[in-house]
């Protein structure tokens, strides 16, 4: 297989269940070493294209090919795939749960332990070793999970929304973890509500919409096919509505407008200050992908069921999709 | 890698099984209980051996009368009677308690009964009256017919040997029907000790939501007969445990025990009907295991598959309604339906492989069959699971799992 080559390619997948159309067309690649970002609503059909790249369903129309070729178990030794539906076998311990794992990804048994119990004594859970892992937290349980996930030191590493359920410590614990997977070599394909995550770990990114690409390149590709730029605002007084700018965000004496290419970032000051707003900072940048999320789907990241109605500039379908 | 996991998954389901202390209880149960039991029995045999060897030197006092003329006074007298000399009063004294018993034997023994009277003893020891009486008379008859052949021929006590011949070879009894029933007896013990195991164990990737960890790195038909494989090692060592006293009993304590006499040693283990027995058996298991493993992948929880279940296990034991037909009209119509349709076809045709009414053909057809419908049923069975263990929290819908593309 040519290094070049991408490691994951996805060509035209559609994907129906019954009447539901579910994904409509979707092509992407992930490149080898790269860290992917799969961002979406809920329900834009991010899980199900996971699970056909993983040969857990099978798709209605088109190619999806890890390493050149449709996934199957052989790849599975190095795959690391944390699902979005967390589980574990709730009866057993957690050194017998993950030396099942291990052996199955093909450690040799002593092996599988070590890595366990050096995993445990990282994520503070050594003395949990023993313990059953019904017994253990929510928190606990995925700390296991992740563990699972990566215990065969994995080429490649699908994430459906790890963080999810986390606390703030964990949480960075677990991003270093997937940033030290990173650095050694491995392709990260993440799916994520945390725009922070994104722009610390993530290459690129495709933003999935009813089942087809919104947008997709680097960050910078996507911030620039949205266009437009955010103004972080430090002020006193009321920002009145203009048709020059949109206010995103509005918190005490803080404030974000998002502005249009074609828009002057003096004009906008000079707006402001005739409408007696008191300016004490202003930094005008890039769109934040905050920004262009809340752009696309109405409605901030990773919350709930809202319907993904609003839909701002048309940025075209992306490189690929 | 394949066989790499597959002894993984076997590994790993069989120790968590035997590891557990639950399975240790419900397996060590049986055997305890059986062990209890046998205790019990046993003293109760010795207790009742120590009481008829009491009884037998205890001599019952009774007088009598004999119109018959058949009693011998010196056995009578050796069994403790006496004769009756004054009859008119004796049924009084027993009441009043001053007679123990009095025997009234009668003219004509076909036609009148033994009158027996006696003083109560307790509902099981008053039988013994009428047993004295009996015997006298029996002891009495033998005396007067002087020989001992002409009274044991009158009295059935001889043994008959017979020999049957089938294709001009001997056909054997009951020696050569019991091995092959051995199958349909393991049969039995393996599905229903395991069947319950099977789908909680089918379901227990999709209750605890490791589905797709588990299918994203391994092959579900090597998990599917992992499991089924460990499933079988498990029922072994469960069977092993329940056997082991009853052989204990059998080979150290069977006259304590009153077990039956059975010798081993007279079995005849016969090539065709044994090799027919295993083919039964095995087609047969595949195909009750590809149906559990079906049924444990389209529902969401255990509750919910045993309601699916139980009309499985129902087919199981439906050939018994007709065993009678089985082996004295084979070819009715009904145990025809019954041999070649899957779900009763192993304990039809074991039944019939046993007694000898299965003919070749039959045997190839049903063997055939049952490969055939259990490597079916385990393929749509792992493919079920595939698809419908992804289903997490609801039912599968068939036409949807047949429906995604190959």
């Amino acid at each position: 297989m040519d290094a070049a080559e991408p490691l994951i390619h996805v060509e035209n997948f559609h994907m129906q269940f019954g009447q539901k159309k579910v994904i409509d067309g979707l092509s992407f690649d992930v490149a080898r070493g790269e860290t992917f970002g799969f961002l979406g609503s809920n329900g834009s059909g991010k899980t199900t294209t996971i699970r056909a790249l993983l040969g857990i369903y099978r798709p209605t129309a088109g190619i999806l090919h890890i390493n050149g070729r449709v996934f199957s178990d052989d790849f599975g030794s190095r795959l690391g795939y944390l699902p979005e539906e967390r589980g574990l076998y709730k009866k057993e311990s957690v050194l017998d749960v993950m030396g099942y794992f291990g052996r199955l990804k093909g450690l040799s048994k002593a092996d599988a332990v070590a890595f366990s119990r050096q995993y445990l004594q990282r994520v503070d859970l050594a003395d949990k070793a023993d313990v059953r892992v019904d017994k253990l937290s929510g928190g606990e349980q995925q700390k296991i999970q992740l563990g699972v996930t990566i215990m065969n030191e994995p080429e490649l590493l699908i994430l459906d929304e790890p963080t999810k359920g986390f606390d703030p410590v964990n949480r960075r614990l677990l991003m270093d973890i997937i940033e030290e997977r990173k650095d050694a070599g491995a392709t990260v394909m993440m799916v994520t509500h945390q725009m922070e995550e994104v722009e610390r770990l993530c290459d690129s990114i495709i933003l999935l919409k009813d089942g087809r690409a919104e947008a997709y390149g680097t960050i910078d590709e996507v911030q620039n096919q949205f266009g437009g730029r955010t103004i972080r605002l430090k002020h006193t007084g009321n920002i009145p509505d203009s048709p020059n700018y949109k206010v995103t965000l509005r918190e005490n004496n803080y404030a974000e407008l998002s502005v249009d290419d074609r828009v002057d970032e003096a004009e906008v000051l000079r707006e402001l200050v005739l409408a007696g707003v008191v300016v004490r900072g202003f930094v005008a940048a890039k769109r934040s992908l905050e920004d262009i999320f809340i752009q696309v789907y109405g409605e901030a990241p990773g919350s709930e069921g809202a319907p993904a109605a609003k839909r701002g500039a048309a940025p075209g379908a992306g490189k690929a999709a | 890698m394949a066989r790499h996991n597959l002894s993984t998954v076997v590994g790993f389901e069989f120790t968590r099984t035997v590891k557990k202390r639950r399975f240790w209880i419900a397996t060590l149960a049986i055997p305890v209980l059986l062990g209890i039991v046998f205790g019990l029995v046993f003293t109760s045999n010795t207790s009742t051996q120590s009481r008829a060897d009491a009884q037998k030197n205890q001599s019952l006092a009774f007088t009598y009368t004999d119109a018959s003329g058949l009693i011998d006074a010196k056995l009578a007298t050796a069994m403790g009677g006496t004769p009756e000399q004054d009859p008119a009063t004796a049924v009084e004294r027993v009441k009043a308690g001053t007679l123990n018993a009095w025997f009234s034997f009668p003219a004509n023994l076909t036609q009148e009964p033994v009158k027996v009277y006696g003083a109560d003893q307790g509902i099981f020891k008053n039988g013994s009256y009428e047993a004295v009486a009996k015997q006298l008379v029996l002891l009495s008859a033998q005396v007067k017919v002087g020989s001992p052949e002409l009274a044991a021929a009158v009295q059935g006590n001889f043994s008959t040997e017979s020999q049957t011949f089938k294709d001009g070879q001997p056909s054997g009894g009951l020696e050569t029907v019991v091995p092959p029933l051995l199958f349909l007896v393991l049969f039995y013990v393996v599905i229903i000790l395991l069947a319950n195991q099977m789908l909680a164990s089918t379901l227990e990737e999709k209750e605890n939501r490791v589905t797709e960890m588990i299918l994203t790195t391994l092959n579900p038909t090597t998990l599917v007969v992992g499991k089924v494989i460990s499933l079988f090692l498990v029922g072994a060592v469960q069977a092993l445990v329940f056997a082991t006293p009853m052989a204990l009993g059998y080979v150290f304590f069977r006259d304590q025990l009153a077990m039956p006499d059975f010798d081993l040693s007279n079995l005849q283990f016969q090539f065709l009907p044994m090799l027919v027995g295993a083919l039964l058996f095995i087609g047969g298991f595949i195909l009750f295991t590809g149906v559990l493993v079906g049924i444990g992948a389209v529902m969401p929880t255990a509750k919910d598959a045993s309601t699916v279940f139980a009309p499985v296990m129902i087919m199981m034991f439906i050939p018994f309604y007709i065993v009678t037909l089985v082996v004295s009209d084979p070819g009715s119509v009904i145990v025809q339906v019954f041999t070649f349709f899957p779900f009763t076809a192993p304990i039809t045709a074991m039944l019939r492989n046993a007694f000898g009414s299965l003919n070749g053909v039959s045997a190839a057809i049903v063997i055939v069959e049952l490969f055939v419908f259990g490597a079916v049923a385990l393929r749509v069975a792992v493919h079920l699971f595939r698809y419908g263990s992804i289903e997490y929290s609801r039912k599968l819908s068939l036409r949807t799992a047949f429906s995604r593309k190959s």
